[in-house]
This record gives C-alpha cells, sequence and structure tokens, in this order.
C-alpha cells in the first residue's frame, strides 16, 4: 500500500470514534465477513489501527477504497465542523430537468476544468441528497485527502452545504455548482452550524409552523376546578400562539447560535460622549444554545421576551438565516437594536 | 280643662292620627315589590321583543337568499331603507361564509383573517385517490400590497415564479389556483411513488429526485430480460408522466405489441396501478 494512503488510513481510524468505525465498517462491503470479525474493538486504538492496516493492504485496496469509507462515515455522521449554506440563484430554463447522471458529469467536467488535480466523489444518499467529495490538488501536487470539502445538494432545489472550503477555492467550487445546476448565481445563504440535518430542515421547510385558522384548538378551554380562576390564562394564551408562529411548533431545528452584527449609531441619551460620535458603535451579538428556536421560544411564552415577537428574532425561521448584519438604513430595525439586549 | 284632654277630643284625634299614619306606612313595603315586579316585566318584554326581532331577520335572511338563488320576485320591502340595504348585505355574507365553509370541505382553501384584518392566511389542502395530504399555508399581508409574507411550502415549488406569473394584487384566485394544482401534483406524485414501493416490491427504484419530477425504474420481463423505464415528469402541475422511456438490451421486444401496450399504460394511469395492470398482462414479473 503506499505511504499516503497508509497515512491516510491510519488518521481516519485514530479520529473515529471505535463505536462509528464498528458501524460504519460493517457497511462498507470491501472487507470479508471474516476479516470484519477478526478486528477486535476492545483493544486499544493503535492496535485496531495496526490490523485495518493489514488487512487493506491484504485486500489491496487504493486511495479510491478507503476514501470511500471516509465518505460513508461522514454521511452517517454529518455533525462535526461547520455547514455553511448556499443559494443558487436565477434558474435557467432547463434547471428542472437536471438529473443526476448530468449533474455528476458537468460537475467533474466543470471542477477539472478549472484545476487539474482534484479527487472528486459524488454519491446519492436514499433521501435524495447528493453528496459531493472534493480533495484538491494544485497544478503541481497531487490531491491532498487529508482535508476534504464536503458537499451536499438536493437537486431541483436552491440550495448547496459545504464543509471545510478554504476562501482561495471557493470561488471554483461555486462556479462548477452554479453551472453544472443550470443556475446563473450562487450567493450566501447566511445560515451555517454545526448539525447538518438542523440547517437543511430550516432551509428546505421540514419542520412544523404553526398558522392562524378558523379549527378551534382541542385544548383551547382548560378546566380549572372550584373557584381558582387563572386570571391571565387569556394572555398566556396569546403569548404561547404568538410564541409558536414566530419560532415554530413542537421539535425545531436544531440551531445552535445566531449572531447579529450591528453597525448602528448609539443612541444613549444620557451619555453625551458616544451619541456625538459620527461612526457607527460597532458591536456583535451572539446567542447560543443548545437549541436556540426552543430557548427562544421558550422565553417568548413565558413572558420573557416582549411579544409580538420582534422581527430582529422571528426573521431566523422567517428568512432561513442566523447571521444579520444591522444597519442603521433600516429604521426598523435600528429602532429595535435596544431590545435585542436580553 | 286640661285634665279631660287624655279623654277628650285631642286625644281621640291623635290616636286617630298616629293610626292613619301607621296606615299610611303598610303599602310601601308591597309598592317597592310591584316596581321590582314591573320592571322584571319591562325587561322580559324587551327580551321578547329582541328575539321576536332576531327571529324576523332571520327569516327575512332565508328569504332573501332563496329568492337570490331563484331569480323570484323582490319581496314588497322599501328598497332604499337602510334596514334592507343591512339585510341584504347580511344574507351575501352569510351566503360567502357557508361557500368558504363548503369550498373547505371538498379540498379547496381556506381563508382567515390575520392581524386584525391587516393579513390573510390561507390553507390548501392536499389529498391524492381519497387520502387527504399534507396542509400548505401561506400568510399575506394585504397593505399596502399583496405580499406574501410567511409559508411552509417546500423551496422546490416555484413559488416566486407562480407568484409572478399571475398578478398577486388582482389575480390572486388564479394565483391559488395553479398553486394549488402545482401542491396537489406533487404530493401525488410522491404518493404514487411511496405506493409503488409498497405494492410492487420486485421492481427497482434506480432513480428519483426530491420533487418527484423524474423516476427511473428497473422491472424484469418474463426469462429474465431487465427492462430501464425512464418516467419524465416534465408538467409540473400533472400527475402522470408526459413522456416514458423503456429501454432493454432484447432489439426484439422493442417492437412488440405488448410494449407498445406498456408505454401506453404507463402515460396513461399512475404508476402503480399502471405496473398492477402490467403484471396481470404478464408483461412484469
Amino acid at each position: 500500500m503506499e505511504k499516503s494512503t497508509k497515512c491516510f488510513l491510519q488518521q481516519l481510524v485514530r479520529r473515529t470514534p471505535t463505536r462509528m468505525l464498528k458501524a460504519t465498517l460493517e457497511k462498507w462491503d470491501r472487507l470479508t465477513p471474516h476479516q470484519r470479525q477478526s478486528v477486535d474493538f476492545t483493544l486499544p486504538k493503535w492496535v485496531i489501527t495496526q490490523t485495518l492496516v493489514t488487512i487493506c493492504e491484504e485486500n489491496g485496496l487504493t486511495m479510491k477504497h478507503i476514501t470511500e469509507l471516509e465518505m460513508m462515515h461522514v454521511i452517517e455522521n454529518p455533525n462535526q465542523g461547520t455547514w455553511y449554506s448556499f443559494q443558487l440563484l436565477d434558474p435557467e430554463d432547463d434547471a428542472h430537468s437536471v438529473e443526476l447522471m448530468l449533474f455528476k458529469e458537468q460537475f467533474k467536467t466543470h471542477l477539472r476544468e478549472l484545476m487539474r488535480n482534484v479527487s472528486i466523489k459524488i454519491k446519492k444518499h436514499t433521501d435524495e441528497a447528493v453528496w459531493i467529495r472534493i480533495a484538491w490538488g494544485s497544478g503541481f501536487s497531487r490531491p491532498n485527502h487529508l482535508k476534504p470539502t464536503y458537499v451536499v445538494h438536493y437537486l431541483q432545489s436552491p440550495y448547496v452545504f459545504v464543509r471545510n472550503l478554504t476562501s482561495k477555492l471557493k470561488p471554483l467550487l461555486m462556479q462548477s455548482l452554479t453551472l453544472s445546476t443550470r443556475h446563473q448565481a450562487i450567493k450566501d445563504a447566511n445560515l451555517s452550524g454545526p448539525k447538518l440535518m438542523a440547517i437543511r430542515d430550516l432551509l428546505m421547510k421540514q419542520y412544523q409552523q404553526s398558522f392562524p385558522t378558523n379549527d378551534a384548538s382541542p385544548l383551547a378551554k382548560e378546566n380549572q376546578p372550584g373557584p381558582i380562576v387563572n386570571e391571565q390564562a387569556e394572555a398566556r394564551a396569546s403569548r404561547r400562539r404568538m410564541a409558536s408562529e414566530a419560532f415554530g411548533k413542537g421539535a425545531v431545528p436544531q440551531l445552535q447560535s445566531a449572531v447579529y452584527k450591528l453597525e448602528t449609531k448609539y443612541r444613549d441619551p444620557s451619555n453625551r460622549t458616544m451619541t456625538e460620535r459620527d461612526e457607527p458603535f460597532r458591536c456583535v451579538v451572539k446567542y447560543s444554545s443548545s437549541n436556540i428556536l426552543e430557548s427562544f421560544r421558550h422565553c417568548a411564552s413565558a413572558g420573557i421576551a416582549s411579544t409580538p415577537v420582534t422581527p430582529l428574532l422571528s426573521s431566523i425561521l422567517l428568512k432561513g438565516r442566523n447571521y444579520f448584519v444591522i444597519t442603521d438604513n433600516a429604521p426598523a430595525a435600528a429602532s429595535q437594536t435596544r431590545q435585542a439586549d436580553l | 280643662m286640661e285634665g279631660a284632654s287624655s279623654n277628650g277630643v285631642l286625644s281621640k284625634l291623635s290616636l286617630l292620627e298616629v293610626e292613619a299614619r301607621s296606615r299610611g306606612s303598610h303599602p310601601q313595603p308591597q309598592q317597592s315589590r310591584v316596581k321590582e315586579l314591573k320592571a322584571k316585566v319591562e325587561a322580559l318584554k324587551t327580551k321578547r321583543d329582541q328575539l321576536k326581532a332576531e327571529l324576523q331577520t332571520h327569516k327575512l335572511l332565508q328569504r332573501l337568499r332563496l329568492s337570490e338563488v331563484n331569480h323570484s320576485e323582490e319581496e314588497d320591502m322599501d328598497e332604499d331603507s337602510e334596514s334592507s340595504r343591512v339585510l341584504r348585505l347580511m344574507a351575501r355574507h352569510s351566503e360567502l361564509t357557508d361557500l368558504l365553509r363548503a369550498h373547505r370541505l371538498i379540498g379547496g382553501y381556506e381563508v382567515v383573517k390575520t392581524h386584525q384584518g391587516k393579513g390573510v392566511c390561507m390553507s390548501i389542502a392536499t389529498g391524492y385517490e381519497g387520502v387527504y395530504l399534507d396542509t400548505y399555508n401561506l400568510e399575506m399581508d394585504t397593505n399596502p400590497k399583496v405580499r406574501i409574507s410567511r409559508h411552509n411550502i417546500p423551496p422546490f415549488i416555484p413559488l416566486d415564479t407562480l407568484a409572478e406569473q399571475s398578478d398577486l394584487q388582482t389575480g390572486i384566485r388564479t394565483f391559488l389556483d395553479t398553486l394549488s394544482q402545482h401542491l396537489n401534483a406533487y404530493v401525488g406524485r410522491r404518493q404514487q411513488l411511496k405506493l409503488m414501493k409498497e405494492q410492487h416490491k420486485s421492481v427497482e427504484v434506480m432513480e428519483s429526485n426530491i420533487l418527484c419530477s423524474m423516476l427511473v425504474l428497473m422491472f424484469t420481463m418474463p426469462e429474465q430480460v431487465a427492462v430501464l423505464c425512464l418516467l419524465d415528469y416534465k408538467d409540473l402541475s400533472r400527475c402522470l408522466p408526459t413522456q416514458v422511456k423503456l429501454d432493454c438490451e432484447d432489439e426484439k421486444l422493442t417492437d412488440s405489441p405488448q410494449w407498445k401496450k406498456s408505454c401506453s399504460l404507463l402515460l396513461e394511469l399512475p404508476v402503480h396501478r399502471a405496473l398492477t395492470a402490467m403484471k396481470k398482462m404478464g408483461t412484469v414479473v
């Protein structure tokens, strides 16, 4: 086995937790059942690594096969690193009939035109997602498999999710994607996070939203026993309704942060030095939690955040983004920046 | 003379006075009770009159609606009176509310007012073959222009294109109809794929996409001949394919009448039903 391949395999096994490695190896059909059973996962990692390297050498596996293993692992466990989302704009007339074979061909051709030494692997997952793994080389060197870029795209939808892309290589990828999906432009969707499924669900609108309807809700009346009457029942129900309209109903996509970059002028009548400055007061407000939408929803329904929910917060779901730049040009946004200090 | 006053005329007079006074105070509790009862009678009378008026209005409304339906002569009501105009409006309003409710029950859209009349929320129900599937909602602002503010329609449905094609300000009905068509077609195609996977486990799905606008299937004909079938749904407002291509290695089969029949079946029937028919014919194993 080549040195670089061996190195890559060793690194892959080292980086992957044993339990996930075991699961992925079972799905990988390059090893015989006997070989799979011969790996003892209770031994220390370096022993497992050695065993696997030996087995792969026995089978004469190459870099191509090992990258297959890595890709399988990433598809099953995508929640590492940070995923950034992009939106394709201005589809051509035949954008709707782009099918997988055509897309694969076109993408590989376009990317190889822009950079000669790339290693591209495209795989379609069962939920219609097209996964692309790109190992970048340069004009002089072979592809570096240790730092691959992963791209996820659903054909016929305008969104692309990317992980681990350097800014130098970004224009190459963007151009290839735009051309092969038959669109005219691509832009940053300002939504990022560690959980791929969360940002995907948010953009593809695969979460439950609450809309006003004429149907009487089944739990409208709370039966309070005896003379105890909840004075604030109506107010509480109204807060809950507005919270679920702004932040969704039931299980919401697990976003972990929301960032607001403020470029607004400082406004405080009691502090003349700051207010007199001409430049905007630059600051960044970041909300983070294991599930910020759930937290915001709870704040709004409990009355900690004022209702109706400010558009700054409800824009997260409405516009599908978690990075905002607030400037003074939008008067509504400017007047409400002061409410952002929860 | 003073000693005789306790038994004399003055005393008698004073006694009479006291008696008269006491008799005067007796009717007072009775009077207040009578007053109470009289007030109650008045209240009940007004309530009865109110109910009578409501009943009358309802009867008039019914007659108005029937007369509008039957295009019969107008009842002898004062044409210009304020009350008749109000009654006519009320009749029209109740007719429209009933129509809206009926439309929603047959699977049309529901419209709800939001934000104190400044917006509306439309709900479009979708279904396929008698089964209710997803409901999609659109919230719209009506001031200053009609604009979609919030919705739960998936991004692969070309909502913006459809909104541009039919002017939202004037042709909202066309927009909703086209959108409903697209959504029902998408949901129908998706359901067909699901049913096909359930009912025909021997047929392999080689390729599909999230919009369900393209399907590549592989099934086997008798004598282990593998056939690749490509279904193209170019018209996104329909549940049936616009193009069917069947491919197989055996050249002779492509000319057989069975082949042509299979093609036409796949074009005319939903995919799961077409495959059932083809299985019956013996074309597919």
